[in-house]
């Protein structure tokens, strides 16, 4: 069987030879007929999005592609049994802000700059530099990339558009200021009910995500120059004291037990006057029958630190290639994902909902027209263009780091020392750290 | 062939305890003590899963569990909680039981829907708990507001999150213990009642010098049954608070947990409920002993 395969995929490449010469720029899409491969997907909307279209991908290569799809926490699960034990999987979706140190250290990611740059592998019309260079970045290892984007996704401050009008208040461009305008609405009466300036998440290591914008703006980072941890640095103590001190005066009572559904459901009550999370959470905040403020909310970019610098992070999916699958299944699976980020169907998943890593999707006509809310497409492609791929921290042990920085996070939110905290927590770090 | 055959029944029939609980003890072997074995073995390895093989590393997971902050936080939450919810279970189940111990009108009902909490899922308990506390959308709250109370922070206060949590506790596990001493007490023998009435004594002096070293083996074994699954309480808190705010609520099961399957810390982790499983047997162990001297009077 694999003889066989392996010949056909000979004579397609021959083909391939004959054709390429005559025909333009466009490679040859029959190259790996008769290939077999096999992708574990989570059951994301991207996947609902292109499972049905691969057909089309089947009868453009004469590949044959399994698509197993599981709920996302099972997916994780199902994922790293299989790729620890060896099981015949050829490509997956990654997380690469949360697995990618992970997955590359146990050697499951195949990198993938060789394909993209071999012009007989990757078509012209793929166009690499259409990608935002955040993502690219994002998906990378070392310098390598090792996922190419399918969901892209930033954080943003969302604020209620008829207050600020109503009560005359600029939507804060510096820290400062959205402390300012947080202490300002804070304990308004509107309608009858009593407002928080903002809410933003405060559960221990849920928190990090959000937490790690302020971290940057403000100019921390996670490790410093020596690879330790900067935790003990003043920029770092500067962005967990804001961070908690936000939340503690100018938040929702409980601010330590706030996860992305405690959060967002005050905002969505209309009992918040800002809130700082995820941007795809606009079709939350935007559906009328969830949302009680639907239609009045508006979009902006991550405020600067006392520095000037804005700085939100990034995170996406990608698909990836497993590094243990034969080569003639690898090309393959190239094949399928070059086919699955290419222009229209990026377009199509982002017109579906899934918003795309490609710059051409967010441009195009299509998008455009249909467009309700274009201060959230303009401050999320300027979070794009300005963000940091890295949102958690550099390690191999990621949720165990989150949740020492999570604790530190819940020590400014119930206003205890943080200088000392965030000390204890920089030794427990460098010990805890594994790279 | 017959002869053959003979000669395998006849084997087979010598050998009637080793053959006939074959099959059980292979099951057992398979589904219990291997994977003590292989979780004694863990403890004695640094691994985590995906990366790698375990490493032999002795006694360091033990030396490491002896330095965790952690560790120690989750010993003080498990004692504060534990502590403090077996005493109150034990204290009204016990008055709970005397007071349904008579015969009054609709007895029965009352019983019945009196034990509905220990019935009912934990999960889903503790789901609907959790909505209920919460400090801003929860119905608790809102009961305080509405006669003019203050309204509490409940779970989310790193200093009122044990003793809700032991509320909750209590309202679903009292009822327990309440149906164990209620059993206890309707087996007691009537003499030693009719005798001290006839002395004089006053109720309290009854349940003082009668029912309750009467009723004390009875009260152990309802202590040791809780105590089983409330030193490692695991549902209740995970689903409410999953240990926190920060690590407030975090016992030591609840921490093993995390560095197992949230940091894939195989071999720490099974160190860890070595510890936590010590500390169940040790306790057993001493109320066992309490028992035994308590049958002996």
């Amino acid at each position: 069987m694999r003889k066989a395969l392996k010949f056909a995929a000979l004579a397609g490449l021959l083909c391939t030879s004959l054709i390429s010469t005559s025909a333009s720029a466009g490679i040859d899409w029959k190259q790996s007929q008769g290939t077999e491969i096999r992708f574990l997907m989570n059951r994301h909307p991207f996947t609902t999005y292109i499972e049905p279209k691969v057909a089309e991908f089947e009868k453009l290569t004469g590949i044959k592609v399994v698509i197993e799809a599981f709920p996302e926490d099972q997916y994780r699960n199902k994922l790293t049994i299989e790729l620890n034990s060896g099981g015949r999987v050829d490509g997956f979706m990654i997380m690469p802000g949360q697995d990618d140190l992970y997955y590359s250290k146990a050697g499951w990611l195949q990198p993938l700059d060789a394909y993209i740059a071999d012009p007989k592998l990757t078509d012209a019309s793929w166009d690499p530099k259409d990608f935002f260079a955040s993502f690219a970045k994002a998906s990378s290892v070392n310098g390598k990339q090792i996922g190419v984007v399918i969901n892209a996704e930033t954080s943003l401050l969302a604020y209620r558009k008829d207050l600020f009008t109503r009560f005359k208040q600029k939507v804060p461009t510096t820290m400062k200021e959205l402390e300012a305008v947080a202490k300002f609405f804070h304990g308004k009466e509107v309608d009858g009910k009593k407002l928080v300036g903002i809410t933003l998440r405060g559960k221990k290591a849920a928190a990090t995500s959000q937490w790690v914008d302020f971290l940057y703006s403000f100019g921390g980072s996670w490790t410093n120059a020596k690879g330790k941890s900067n935790f003990a640095s003043a920029q770092d103590i500067a962005a967990f004291k804001f961070y908690g001190d936000l939340l503690r005066k100018y938040g929702p009572q409980g601010g330590t037990m706030l996860h992305w559904a405690e959060s967002t459901s005050a905002f969505m009550e209309g009992k918040a006057a800002m809130i700082y999370d995820a941007n795809v959470f606009k079709a939350l905040y935007e559906n009328p029958k969830e949302s009680k403020v639907a239609g009045e909310v508006g979009y902006a970019v991550i405020p600067a630190g006392p520095t000037g610098l804005r700085l939100p992070h990034v995170s996406n999916w990608s698909l990836s290639i497993s590094k243990m699958s034969a080569p003639e299944r690898q090309k393959a699976a190239w094949l399928f994902i070059q086919w699955a980020t290419n222009k229209e169907n990026c377009l199509g998943a982002l017109l579906a909902g899934v918003p795309s890593g490609r710059k051409s999707s967010w441009d195009s006509k299509e998008y455009k027209a249909n467009d309700k809310q274009p201060d959230w497409t303009a401050a999320t492609m300027k979070s794009f263009d300005i963000g940091q791929g890295q949102w958690n921290p550099p390690v191999i042990n990621v949720p165990e780091i989150r949740d020492i920085t999570g604790q530190v996070i819940v020590d400014a939110i119930e206003g205890k020392d943080v200088a000392a905290s965030a000390k204890k927590a920089a030794a427990l770090m460098d010990k805890k750290m594994e790279r | 062939m017959t002869a053959a055959l003979s000669a395998i029944t006849r084997f087979v029939d010598r050998r009637q305890r080793i053959f006939f609980p074959a099959p059980a003890v292979a099951v057992l072997f398979l589904i219990i003590v291997l994977p003590i074995a292989f979780n004694l073995y863990l403890t004695f390895t640094k691994w985590t899963v995906g990366l790698g093989q375990p490493q032999f590393i002795g006694f360091d997971n033990f030396v490491e569990a002896f330095g965790d902050e952690r560790v120690w936080n989750g010993v003080r939450v498990m004692i504060y909680f534990s502590g403090a919810s077996l005493a109150l279970e034990l204290g009204l189940g016990l008055l709970i039981a005397i007071y349904f111990n008579r015969a009054f009108r609709g007895s029965e009902a009352v019983q019945a829907i009196y034990i509905i909490p220990f019935a009912a899922t934990p999960v889903a308990v503790a789901l609907i708990w959790r909505i209920m506390l919460n400090p801003d959308i929860g119905v608790i709250n809102y009961m305080l507001r509405s006669v003019g109370l203050p309204p509490g922070l409940w779970v989310s206060n790193e200093h009122m999150v044990i003793p809700t949590l032991v509320m909750v506790d209590v309202w679903k596990w009292t009822p327990m213990i309440t149906l164990i001493v209620l059993a206890g007490l309707k087996s007691l023998p009537p003499d030693p009642y009719e005798a001290a009435r006839i002395d004089g004594a006053n109720p309290l002096q009854i349940f003082w010098y009668i029912t309750l070293p009467l009723i004390r083996p009875v009260l152990i074994a309802a202590l040791m049954l809780r105590s089983l699954d409330n030193l490692k309480e695991f549902d209740l808190i995970y689903t409410i608070t999953q240990g926190g705010p920060g690590i407030a609520s975090e016992t030591l099961y609840l921490y093993s947990y995390n560095v197992s399957f949230g940091y894939f810390k195989a071999g720490y982790g099974s160190a860890l409920m070595v510890v936590v499983f010590l500390v169940v047997l040790v306790f057993n162990v001493l109320m066992n002993r309490l028992r035994r001297d308590a049958s002996a009077v």
